[in-house]
């Protein structure tokens, strides 16, 4: 008698986490997957989506379970997912997330808003919306935001049991940090007990949304030869944004003293300058802000700054779009 | 992590031996048999995606469950002679490595298969290529066609775990003696879990493999002195090939014997073809490796539909299996080879011209063959993708004649109207000349006068570098450069060497550069580029430059990590030699972090890296780090520094002062310490204060070496600013260990050896002549 509450034609059950690197949903997937096929006892993949992409860039990790004896010999990406986990809302703005699913598929993201609020976002059919806000219980445990959400997703698979987890998290923190060990177990429970989950119905006829492979814009009529870049500097069309895990630099002008200490230390060149003139007429360099499209919120300019014209906030919906300074780039083209 | 439950235990009754199920990825499997095995030696050097091999086996190690001794070599090449030399010892080898690390030693490989010294070499095959690909293919692959090492093929973790514990049977048997390949598809195999069945008990594998064969040569036994490797030319040269020919067409033989011992011992079977619903299959699709077992779900959902399809993809491909492939081919009416890189001109990848190849010899030249390059550069192969292949087949049996016989298949046109379009207007002359930086030359002392602003007014100076590169928050490698481009005046050339600030710059289509970039493999930057600046001034010279009126000469810098400075250590030395007017400067976060922070040169002694771990039997990295800057001193080039986004004034200075020095006398040689917190395991915020301590607790002084003389430009003594190490590695938790009682000795050792060497620099600063 199978545990898997519902499969595809090929007979999988099938799970996409989307987020970005450093959130640890690789290690989440890996975990979840472990728990299927060691505690559960069934077959499972599992695999990260892979490049140089460093902290803070989007990464996707797939798991597959099936039956105990059914072979499993497909290794591409998972399209179309029974639950999709979101560990990071900021995604929705440069990811399409919910590529692929099922009209009833499950979604799950990280969020503080309300399922009703989500399912408008993502301009869902029906399914199920899931809500749990894992930055907050991991801000509030000290611990991180993908314990909090493998809580959630053991929710919402109901075929896994979370004691099975609950193991893997005693004998992962046991040895090496028992000082971390009760905190993680409780931002698992509370990521479990404080999901919020609400059911659509399904329209009739809904197909869910097909799932679209990514074709690139450029091809071999379009690339130059030898893969070289003719149009350099064009990173400046990126938004970097969904790096940020909620904290961000506030600038106060009024306190800046112009040091240019902030734009030292920045990484991603977001400080954006003006010439004007100073008190005795003469020309310098005054800082006008901050471009939020290109900032990390690694926060060093905070740190760096003499004064308290940089500080450290918790990020609020609109505010970097408020507060932006863009940079004034010379371009040769209108974008 | 082993699955404990009754169903699958049944399972596992199938062979002889206790057998225990793990949920590992291919990485793990290789590195899981390899510590079963307990090879004497295995000497390697980082690549993706092999690289976890080696890291997995350091934390195996760190917590004693083997004795392997792991050495990390300066490169690929450093790690092939090292395993050669470990053979010719007489003792067990292992290696593991990738795409363009396997073409870097690949001069070693015919001299081990050619003397015949056995070892077992993963290779996880990834792309070989000009702009990089770090994602899976076989190119890599069909350059160890020719190598002389035996080939097996895994298809899966389960496959890598039984195929590395047959290959070192095969390497050492009496009929073989060559060195053997395992290759497994990068990241689809590597990367992927999956449940494997593995030999429970140590014994049970040794048993198997038995001791290490004796009779044969080795450098290490004094009453049997042999010469290994002599001058050996025509007419001898012929006969040794025929020798090391019959071996490997032995090892078939061989290999099926051996895979038959081990399926009575484990249940698992591999024949030299995994052939699926072949018997009578009218249409089949030939591949190498994981994309076969995709295309065994698709055979059987067309023999649901009635179609008679079969796959068939080898379990070794050197030897070639040429009969078993005529045999099962026999029937086929079409088959649809793909080949997971191209043999560029060859009208087909080498397995299709192989599979060919043996038809003709066995006298079919009914079957028609289809070729199809596919899934370059790790492009996914999808079950339509399969489908797409049979249809090809059926048609060529419908039409009775095969329309296509050689093409591409996954690659797209583009859009006319995405094509690339400049961005940005290149950078205006005049405000990279910004004047407000001067260097002269004071005739009397010789030394250079340096004036610099306020860093206020260099935000005037456009910055190289463009935002919207995809470094971790907080990554110091750009605060880094640009404060060193800043001291720069006018046009720069950078040619940057593979590493993290290479990666996240030029992730295609997007550049982060304003001004021109060129990359080339991390060994070899500092030879591009000197080719680079004696091109550029052998035109200046002929005149052919008039028409571009550049004014001033480019500044060129070359840009590397501390890991560029490790397996590219030979050409930058031979660099400074020639003393080319160019200008290296490395920038150091003591590690290889672009692959996952394994341990570069650089790395200090005790710090903990993903290749040397920290557990009960080892406390991080066991040697001291690379003086590199008093290396490159030693090469007698006119200009070394070392600098800090900590101290920009001084960073700045001496930018201004390299950039002399490269216009007219040649190379200049600095590095800067830079941060790196994803994998220093530190707050991101804290990256200038803990390079900034690093200076104050004299392990980074800041200094320049002028025409010889020492300068030490910082002095945290004389300012009163002298902190322990120890206040330093407490900011970061790669060291936090250090800090604790249990690693005292170990922390006494560092400090002594940067005081050692901080009072050496000071004797050297102040006496001239040292």
């Amino acid at each position: 008698m199978s545990i898997l509450t519902k499969t595809n034609e090929l007979g999988f059950y099938e799970i996409r986490l989307e987020s970005i690197g450093g959130l640890g949903a690789n290690l989440a997937g890996k975990m979840l997957a472990e728990a299927g096929v060691v505690e559960a006892g069934l077959n499972g993949v599992s695999f990260s989506s892979y490049g140089s992409e460093k902290k803070g860039s989007p990464v996707k990790a797939h798991i597959r379970f099936t039956e105990p004896d059914h072979e499993i010999r497909d290794t591409s990406p998972v399209e179309r997912p029974h639950v999709v986990g979101v560990f990071h809302e900021a995604l929705f703005k440069t990811v399409d997330v919910t590529n692929g699913i099922y009209p009833d598929s499950i979604v799950l993201v990280n969020t503080s808003k309300t399922p009703d609020e989500i399912k408008e976002k993502l301009q869902l059919q029906g399914g199920t919306v899931a809500v749990v806000d894992a930055i907050n219980i991991a801000l509030e445990e000290k611990t991180r935001v993908n314990t909090a959400m493998l809580g959630a997703l053991f929710r919402v698979i109901d075929f896994l049991h979370p004691d099975a987890m609950r193991d893997v998290i005693r004998k992962t923190f046991e040895k090496k940090y028992p000082h971390l060990l009760e905190a993680n177990l409780r931002t698992f429970d509370r990521g479990y007990e404080e999901v919020e989950m609400k059911s659509y119905q399904v329209p009739e006829g809904a197909e869910g949304k097909p799932f679209t492979r990514h074709i690139p814009d450029l091809g071999y009529d379009t690339q130059a030869m030898g893969g070289t870049i003719t149009n350099p500097g064009n990173s400046i069309l990126k938004d970097l944004s969904g790096s940020r895990v909620g904290v961000i630099p506030s600038f106060h002008q009024d306190k800046c003293i112009n040091c240019a200490a902030c734009d030292t230390a920045c990484p991603d060149f977001c400080f954006v300058w003006e010439e004007g003139e100073d008190k005795k007429g003469r020309p310098q360099m005054f800082l006008q802000g901050i471009d939020y499209q290109y900032c990390k919120g690694c926060l060093k300019c905070v740190h760096a700054c003499p004064v308290e014209a940089l500080t450290a906030e918790r990020e609020t919906e609109g505010y970097a779009e408020d507060h932006r300074v863009p940079h004034r780039f010379r371009l040769a083209m209108n974008t | 992590m082993a699955i404990n439950y009754n169903k699958e235990q049944d399972k596992l009754k199938t062979g002889k031996v206790e057998q225990r199920m793990v949920y590992e990825s291919g990485n793990e499997m290789a590195a899981y048999a390899a510590h079963q095995i307990n090879y004497h030696v295995m000497g390697y050097f980082p690549i993706t995606p092999s690289t976890e091999v080696a890291q997995f086996l350091d934390a195996m190690k760190a917590r004693g469950e083997h004795d392997i001794k792991l050495i990390p070599a300066d490169g690929e090449h450093g790690s092939a002679g090292i395993c050669y030399g470990a053979s010719v010892g007489g003792g067990r080898v292992f290696n593991a490595t990738s795409s363009n690390g396997f073409l870097y030693m690949l001069e070693q490989l015919p001299v081990q298969s050619g003397t015949r010294f056995p070892m077992v070499l993963n290779l996880v095959n990834r792309s070989v290529s000009g702009p990089l690909d770090i994602h899976g293919d076989h190119s890599d692959l069909y350059y160890a066609l020719n190598t002389g090492w035996p080939i097996l093929l895994a298809r899966d973790p389960q496959a890598v775990y039984d195929m590395n514990i047959m290959a070192i049977k095969l390497a050492e048997d009496a009929e073989v003696r060559l060195p053997v390949i395992v290759a497994f598809d990068g990241f689809f195999t590597s990367h992927q879990k999956r449940r494997v069945q593995t030999i429970a008990e140590r014994k049970d594998v040794h048993d198997f493999i038995g001791p290490v064969p004796k009779g044969y040569v080795n450098a290490l036994d004094r009453d049997n002195p042999v010469t290994i490797g002599p001058y050996m030319n025509e007419p001898d040269y012929i006969n040794n090939c025929y020798q090391q020919s019959m071996a490997m067409y032995r090892a078939e033989k061989v290999f099926e014997r051996i895979a038959s011992e081990y399926a009575e011992l484990t249940g698992r079977h591999y024949p030299l073809l995994d052939l699926h619903r072949m018997e009578d299959a009218e249409v089949a699709v030939f591949l190498l490796n994981s994309a076969a077992e995709i295309t065994k779900d698709v055979v059987d959902r067309l023999r649901e539909k009635g179609i008679k399809a079969g796959s068939i993809s080898p379990n070794m491909i050197r030897p070639f299996p040429q009969k078993q492939i005529a045999e099962a081919l026999k029937n086929v009416k079409a088959v649809v080879v793909g080949d997971r890189a191209d043999s560029y001109g060859g009208y087909g990848g080498n397995m299709v011209n192989e599979v060919k190849a043996a038809l003709q010899t066995y006298g079919n030249g009914d079957t028609m063959v289809i070729s199809r390059i596919y899934g370059l550069g790790g492009k996914d192969f999808y079950a339509d993708d399969a489908e797409h292949f049979f249809q090809l087949a059926l048609d060529a049996v419908e039409k009775g004649y095969v329309e296509k016989p050689f093409d591409y298949w996954g690659h797209n046109p583009g859009d006319p109207d995405k094509a690339p379009k400049r961005i940005l207007e290149p950078l205006k002359k005049e405000e990279l000349n910004t004047g407000l930086i001067k260097v002269n030359k004071d005739e009397e002392t010789g030394k250079l006068k340096v004036k610099i602003p306020p860093l206020r007014a260099l935000t005037k100076k456009p910055k190289r570098i463009a935002p919207g590169h995809g470094a971790c928050p907080g990554c110091g490698i750009f605060p880094g450069l640009e404060l060193f481009f800043k001291g720069i005046e006018g046009d720069i050339v950078a040619l940057f060497q593979t590493g993290c600030a290479m990666v996240v710059t030029t992730g295609y289509p997007y550049s982060a550069h304003k001004t021109t970039y060129i990359h080339n493999l991390f060994q070899n930057g500092s030879a591009t580029l000197s080719g680079l600046v004696e091109m550029f001034y052998e035109r200046k010279r002929r005149g052919e430059l008039d028409e571009y009126g550049l004014g001033d000469d480019f500044t060129f810098v070359m840009i590397t990590g501390d890991g560029g400075m490790d397996i590219g250590m030979g050409p930058a030395i031979g660099t400074a030699l020639r003393n080319h007017k160019m200008i290296i400067l490395e920038y150091d976060n003591e590690g290889y972090m672009n692959t996952g922070s394994q341990l570069s040169y650089s790395t200090p002694l005790g710090h903990m890296t993903s290749t040397s771990n920290v557990g009960k039997y080892q406390g991080g990295k066991p040697f001291h780090h690379k003086d590199t800057p008093q290396i490159m001193a030693a090469t007698n080039i006119p200009y070394v520094f070392t600098g800090t986004e900590a101290f920009p004034q001084d960073l700045l200075k001496k930018a201004a002062k390299a950039q002399w020095y490269a216009q007219n006398e040649g190379l200049v040689y600095g590095k800067i310490l830079i941060t790196c917190p994803l994998n220093w395991k530190s707050k991101e915020e804290l990256g200038q204060d803990i390079v900034g301590a690093a200076v104050n607790s004299c392990f980074f002084p800041l200094y320049e070496v002028e025409h010889g003389i020492t300068n030490i430009t910082y002095d945290p003594e004389e300012k009163n600013k002298r902190i322990d190490v120890k206040d330093w590695l407490s900011l970061m938790g790669k060291t936090k260990h250090l800090t604790t009682p249990e690693y005292e000795e170990s922390l006494k050792m560092f400090a002594d050896e940067v005081e050692r060497r901080w009072r050496k620099l000071k004797a050297k600063h102040e006496h001239p002549d040292l």
